[in-house]
């Protein structure tokens, strides 16, 4: 049974990981606590009841539109709100990131309505036994994707060219423009991949259950994760998503479902009341 | 001789002018009968309803007010009622009491109206309960049912879902019957709320007049994964389970239990009717999952009833939603209120319906639903049921049976 539990709190939270790792992406370059991350993910997974079951799309094609659907959605967001935004207080723009969420929601609505939709995909819904122990072909697909899109991810972010100049735009804006980093392009790019990343999380957490605007309350399980795991650091949204996953089903199975709420949250005050840059964030040290 | 009889035609004569200037003073009076303060006005009747239209219950409330306006919709298009059609002013409640109270007054006072048909959040019912007993404003067709609201029964307060109680018993009942179980070992699959806890104990209490054992196990109405759910499951091995919550509940579970190899079999609330549902759990795990239903859903079956509303939702565009059990509920309490306005009579005020209804009255929904007796006594609405399950090759419901099957299961 514990092998069990592990195994979907292992799946839950590579999913939980990939959408945290977008919040920290968005964070990290433009100092942004996107409180619509949630709706991002519920937008990629109404993206893949378009192109999947609405229009048809040969399954690959139909991810690179999902993908590319909500990176573009992301860079519009910037533009049109965030970018206009940049230098007021932090208050304002998550006040807009919190208003943008509701908006997107009503979107969601008037363009869909308000039944749920079922996502039909490819992808396998069946088991593999290994001894007693059932290992769902869909989470394991989930868990795997998520993670190769972490590893490229952290591939594009050190080895190339444009990874390295968006770490030099996340360490320092003013830096970075006088470098002669374009530094609204890196912004951008952040917020496509983090709008990208929760797409894909929204695509599997459609198939795992039903879509609906509520995959957004889902998808908010990414701030505690990003939090935890130290809201500048990748590795620690990733590192996040798997302590909240695996907390989720532990508590779920071995206390109460609603118990999971409580060790979570518990977790992330004791975080930010002991280590506020997280697990695996660095402290930040002003100089006078 | 003819000087009598113009003395008889004379009397005769004024006789009949009086009786005619009477009658029209009354046909205008009536024509002109108006209480806006109740929400009546010459050539309409303003008629409230409460759902959850934005919120986590708009996917079936939502369903149900548009089932609702379709047939109020279809009634106006024959002239309305008593000359008036009637308007539908629906406030959303975003499933938060708070809300609920807002709407309440606003429709009480702002923008008056002669009803209310919905309520469809348990809380908003035990929070306004009070205000609601001690006002004047009927509702009729409430989408759930809560104890303080129904208990007693109020003169104000008319049910417009299926009851739990009657659920509970007429699934456990025939599902006993069906896999012909001595003692039942029975689990409630359900989501953390006092409406879970209340119907694991209904169904306690039928499962106890079979000799039988039932036990609950709970999850998030959030969940994203019901592993934990399972195990619970396969350590328990009941007979069969049912499940309360919402649409999520029912696919997680089932789902989640092909997974696991389990093939037991399950009963969803009324509520979980709904052609997304079928189609998310998929044929693999369907057949093992059926609802019990006080509603007949759309296209089950060739009732007269079934046919009205199906064309109905072509005409207005909500071929989509014909199926949902959401879509007859609420196109059932537009009966139930177009009814209860009928006995109002053409001068209707809320206290003219309230007295009307509190005499009882049968609500016809020829065949989607068994008839609605309401007595003096009994508000509680639909209570008759049966079981409904899905035939993925034709792509349509089967109903188990007719209503009056399952009345040995009431008892």
């Amino acid at each position: 049974m514990l092998i069990q539990v592990l195994l979907s709190g292992i799946a839950l939270g590579s999913i939980y990981g990939l959408v945290a790792l977008g919040f920290a992406v968005v964070f990290k370059a433009t100092d942004v606590f996107n409180f619509a991350q949630g709706m991002f993910v519920a937008f990629g997974a109404y993206f893949a009841v378009t192109t999947i079951n609405l229009l048809g799309l040969p399954f690959p094609l139909a991810v690179a539109a999902i993908i590319a659907a909500s990176a573009a959605l992301g860079v519009v967001i910037h533009i049109v709100l965030i970018q206009p935004l940049s230098g007021r207080p932090m208050l304002s723009v998550i006040m807009l990131t919190i208003a943008l969420s509701i908006v997107m929601r009503a979107v969601i609505e008037i363009l869909y309505g308000v039944q749920s939709r079922t996502l039909s995909t490819p992808m396998p819904t069946g088991i593999f036994l290994v001894g007693d122990v059932r290992i769902s072909q869909l989470h394991l697909v989930a868990a795997g994707v998520s993670w190769l899109c972490m590893a490229a991810f952290g591939a594009f972010f050190k080895f190339t060219s444009i990874g390295l100049l968006m770490r030099a735009t996340a360490d320092g804006h003013e830096a970075a423009l006088v470098s002669g980093v374009n530094v609204k392009v890196m912004n951008r790019l952040a917020w496509a991949i983090g709008a990208g990343l929760a797409a894909i999380g929204g695509l599997f957490l459609g198939q795992l259950q039903i879509v609906s605007p509520e995959l957004e309350h889902i998808g908010l399980l990414a701030l505690p994760a990003v939090v935890i795991g130290g809201m500048q650091s990748i590795p620690g949204a990733i590192i996040g998503g798997l302590l909240v996953g695996l907390i989720e089903q532990l508590s779920a199975t071995y206390i109460s479902p609603k118990s999971s709420d409580i060790l979570v949250y518990v977790l992330l005050l004791a975080i930010l009341m002991v280590r506020p840059w997280g697990l695996f964030g660095q402290r930040e040290l002003g100089r006078v | 001789m003819q000087d009598q009889k113009t003395e008889q035609r004379g009397p005769l004569r004024k006789r009949l002018l009086a009786a005619l200037a009477a009658g029209t003073l009354a046909l205008s009076a009536q024509a002109q009968f108006e209480s806006p303060s109740e929400g009546v006005y010459k050539d309409r009747v303003d008629w409230g309803v409460m759902m959850d239209l934005s919120g986590p219950a708009s996917g079936s409330q939502g369903i149900w007010t548009n089932g609702f306006q379709a047939y109020v919709r279809s009634i106006n298009e024959k002239g309305g009622v008593s000359g008036r059609r009637i308007n539908v002013l629906a406030e959303d409640s975003r499933f938060n009491p708070a809300q609920d109270k807002i709407n309440y007054e606003k429709l009480s006072t702002q923008t008056p109206v002669l009803a209310i048909s919905g309520m469809g959040s348990s809380s908003s019912q035990v929070s306004l309960a009070p205000t609601i007993r001690g006002g004047k404003i009927p509702i009729v067709g409430t989408y759930t049912h809560t104890k303080p609201l129904s208990e007693p029964t109020s003169p104000l307060v008319y049910g417009g879902f299926c009851t739990y109680p009657e659920m509970a018993k007429a699934g456990v009942g025939y599902m006993t019957e069906k896999l012909k179980i001595k003692s039942p070992k029975v689990m409630v699959v359900s989501i953390e709320s006092a409406g879970g806890v209340e119907y694991a104990q209904f169904i306690a209490d039928a499962v106890k007049k079979y000799g039988g054992t039932s036990s609950l196990v709970t999850m998030k109405i959030t969940a994203a994964d019901v592993t934990p759910q399972v195990l619970e499951i396969i350590k328990q091995k009941p007979d069969f389970i049912t499940i309360y919550g919402v649409g999520n509940t029912a696919i997680l579970t089932m789902k989640a239990m092909h997974q696991y190899g389990l093939k037991i079999p399950a009963f969803g609330i009324s509520y979980l009717m709904s052609p997304q549902i079928y189609a998310a759990i998929g044929p693999e795990a369907g057949p093992n999952y059926n609802v019990i239903s006080c509603f007949t859903p759309g296209g089950a079956d060739q009732s007269a009833g079934n046919k009205e509303m199906m064309a109905a939702a072509d005409k207005y565009n909500h071929s989509a939603m014909k199926e949902d059990v959401n879509y007859v509920a609420g196109w059932v309490v537009g009966q139930m209120a177009v009814q209860a306005l009928q006995l109002a009579g053409p001068q209707p005020t809320r206290a003219r319906l309230v007295e009307a209804m509190s005499k009882g009255f049968t609500v016809n929904t020829n065949g989607l639903s068994a008839p609605i007796v309401f007595t003096p006594t009994d508000h509680d609405g639909p209570s008759r049921f049966r079981m409904i399950g899905y035939d993925y090759a034709a792509k349509k419901y089967v109903s188990f049976g007719e209503f009056a099957d399952y009345e040995k299961y009431m008892k």
